[in-house]
């Protein structure tokens, strides 16, 4: 009877009744009920028991049943929203950790604490955000100071390094570049500053190095060194060295004073020429007296002596005093105070021809010489003595360098020297200048010889071969043209000389020429001047111009010739340092005579007298003549 | 076709979700994902969590009681 009427739910509940209706649905409601909490287990919250049942103790289970299922649907809601919004909150961190600022996290979450954890991320982002802004101006700002410094370092104009404390290069402006031959590229990081440092500094350096690593004092901040460029060309240079704070680096400044150098060994060498040529020109003067006494008496000596071997003795005496002389002769070419010659327009370019054919013979067959020559003609207002002199002292020079044969070459040409090289050669003065060349590719010489090639007495040759007069004589005579002698030689290689005559003169003497006619005039004209040489060349200048000249020596005969010609002359010449009767007097006291002649007074230098017209005795005859015509016609 | 599968089955809501957002991060941007839950309320968690992450849902499927979810990362 059971199985017949059997629940369906299995038969859970032991009705005795079995056909009470009422037991039929209890079991029916309980197992409802169970399935309900089954599927509320397995997190299905959406079930609810809609059922009215009289029974209060079913009613009540059915009503706990949905109140749980409520209470345990809103436990799952917040379980889910807190896992959702911390899943959010999780992603928008990663994002932000990985440096995505779009991300943002959402402020809706019901659950107060998943809503401010996002509020709390946003603000976090924002400041963050505010953070990196700073950190970009920042950053800007630290790249234009960077580039600013960069600009400056560029163009100070100071080749600029900067080291590290084992010396390798971080940083080089386009100055060092310049300087060292190297690039950027090729040396920031690779090289090492002491590279380029000359051997016979670098050990200074290095200690100088390490003692500013102990206390900058100990070390100079500046010093001189020397450094090798790509080329293996050596530059002097300044260096100014300094510590970069906080760091282990150093900032090198370096100022290539190599041009610098060499301008103060030219002004050093002139001076010392200068120097020279005043000794040399004094001694020579005391010994020329000393030897004109010695050849005078000699002479007479030899004269009177018939007593042949005394006379041998004599003659001797005489050769080596004029042997003395000639010395002396030479040491007053080197001092520019031998009188100049007769000046002549010459034909360079075929006088060196000449020349050329002259020598060979001389020299030797196995010395080749070649010639450069301008296609056009060279002319030159010089002595031709001097030339000879110049050429014939080089050349041979040249040949005595050569001892196992070579080439000398002569080279002639005409250049004008700009303010450019006026700055790195401040004793020659800008103009057009004929360049006289000649090489040879013999033996050279070093540093050292080189300085003092010019010097009187300085040779290199064996004692009876040279005097050690023959260079310091064509350095006398170059200057004596306002000229400049250049000597560039490498040991083994060979020996140039470079002469630089200005052409000036030829302009001058052109200039003149075209007023020639201006200059002639028919007046008569008084010259005072205890100088007979001066006197007379002056004289001779103004007669050849149309002129009558009447001579004085001295101030009493000028008076007393300017008194028995006082309509006739109309113009004197006076020389400022007469014997006796000063210049100035002399133009005094003629002047009383007749207050409408014109007077000049003379002198040996440059003088500025207040209302007296005066002249310069070293500049040409052409320009006193100038001066005297304007004057006579009142133009000055 | 997935690049990659991930299998939840037997585990409850919100644990797949919270798995998923921390093995996520493993796949590349435009990546296809397979998730595979049996837990009833995964495909509510799963469209909640696509929405809040910006993630796609290209299909839902289900098979007996478990879900399986395409994603594009």
């Amino acid at each position: 009877m059971m199985e017949q009427y059997a629940c369906k739910y299995g038969g859970f509940l032991k009705c005795k009744n079995l056909f009470c209706e009422q037991g039929q649905i209890l079991s029916e409601i309980l197992h409802l009920c169970s399935d309900i909490i089954e599927k509320i287990g397995k997190g299905d919250t959406s079930q609810r028991i809609d059922l009215n049942i009289e029974r209060y103790a079913v009613r009540r289970l059915i009503d706990c049943i949905n109140r749980l299922s409520k209470e345990i649907e809103e436990l799952i809601n917040l379980n889910h929203e807190l896992a959702i919004g911390i899943c959010e909150h999780f992603d928008v961190l990663r994002r932000l950790q990985r440096g995505d600022f779009s991300a943002r996290a959402s402020e809706d979450s019901h659950v107060e604490m998943v809503k401010m954890l996002g509020q709390l991320i946003n603000r976090q982002r924002e400041r963050f955000l505010e953070y990196i802004d700073k950190l970009k101006e920042q950053h800007e700002d630290l790249v234009h100071a960077y580039e600013q410094q960069n600009a400056i370092l560029s163009s100070v104009g100071v080749a600029i390094c900067v080291v590290d404390e084992d010396m390798t290069i971080e940083f080089i402006n386009e100055e060092a570049e310049t300087l060292v031959g190297y690039s950027k590229k090729e040396l920031e990081g690779k090289v090492k500053w002491t590279d380029f440092i000359s051997e016979e500094f670098l050990n200074k350096m290095i200690e100088y190095h390490k003692l500013r690593r102990i206390s900058p004092s100990l070390a100079p901040r500046q010093y001189e060194a020397k450094i090798k460029d790509r080329n293996g060309k050596t530059k002097d240079v300044l260096i100014n060295v300094a510590l970069i704070p906080y760091t282990k680096k150093s900032i090198v400044s370096i100022i290539d004073i190599s041009e610098r150098k060499k301008i103060q060994e030219q002004l050093i060498h002139s001076q010392k020429m200068e120097s020279l040529g005043m000794l040399s020109s004094r001694i020579a003067h005391e010994f020329n007296n000393i030897l004109s006494g010695v050849l005078g008496f000699a002479g007479l000596l030899e004269e009177r002596i018939e007593d042949k071997n005394l006379n041998n003795y004599v003659k001797k005496i005489i050769e080596a005093a004029a042997r003395a002389r000639d010395i002396s002769k030479k040491l007053l070419t080197f001092s520019r105070k031998e009188e100049i010659g007769q000046l002549q327009q010459l034909n360079l370019t075929q006088y060196i021809i000449n020349f050329s054919e002259f020598i060979k013979p001389i020299i030797g067959r196995d010395i080749e010489i070649k010639l450069n020559l301008s296609e056009h003609e060279i002319h030159y207002k010089i002595d031709p003595t001097h030339l000879e002199v110049i050429l014939m002292n080089l050349v041979t020079n040249a040949r005595d360098a050569m001892p196992e044969g070579g080439e000398i070459k002569i080279s002639l040409k005409e250049t004008f020297i700009d303010l450019e090289y006026h700055y790195t050669h401040p004793l020659v003065t800008p103009g057009d200048y004929l360049v006289l060349c000649i090489s040879d590719t013999g033996i050279g010489m070093d540093e050292e010889t080189k300085k003092r090639i010019f010097e009187p007495f300085f040779t290199t040759k064996p004692k009876e071969k040279g005097t050690g007069l023959g260079l310091s004589t064509v350095f006398g005579l170059i200057k004596r043209y306002n000229g400049h002698i250049h000597v560039y030689s490498e040991a083994g290689k060979g020996t140039t000389f470079k002469i630089y005559l200005p052409q000036e003169k030829i302009k001058n003497s052109n200039s003149i020429s075209i007023q020639k006619e201006k200059l002639k005039g028919n007046e008569a004209i008084l010259i005072v001047d205890d100088e007979l040489q001066i006197r007379q060349s002056v004289s001779s200048f103004l007669k050849e111009y149309g002129y009558e000249v009447y001579e004085a020596e001295d101030g009493k005969k000028a008076i007393k010739i300017f008194n028995e010609n006082k309509e006739k002359i109309a113009l004197c010449l006076i020389d400022l340092v007469l014997t006796g009767i000063s210049g100035i007097e002399v133009m005094k006291q003629i002047k009383s005579i007749n207050p409408h002649v014109k007077t000049i007074i003379m002198s040996g230098h440059p003088v500025d007298f207040k209302d007296i017209k005066s002249i310069d005795k070293s500049i040409s005859f052409e320009e006193i003549l100038l001066k005297i015509r304007n004057i006579l016609d009142g133009k000055e | 076709m997935a690049d990659k599968l991930l299998d939840y089955s037997g585990l409850k809501c919100p644990y797949p979700i919270l798995k998923l957002s921390a093995q996520y991060p493993q796949f590349k941007e435009g990546e296809i994902i397979e998730v595979i839950a049996d837990c009833p309320t995964f495909e509510k968690d799963i469209k909640a969590w696509c929405s809040k992450l910006g993630k796609t849902i290209l299909n839902i499927e289900k098979q007996g009681n478990k879900i399986k979810v395409t994603i594009r990362i």
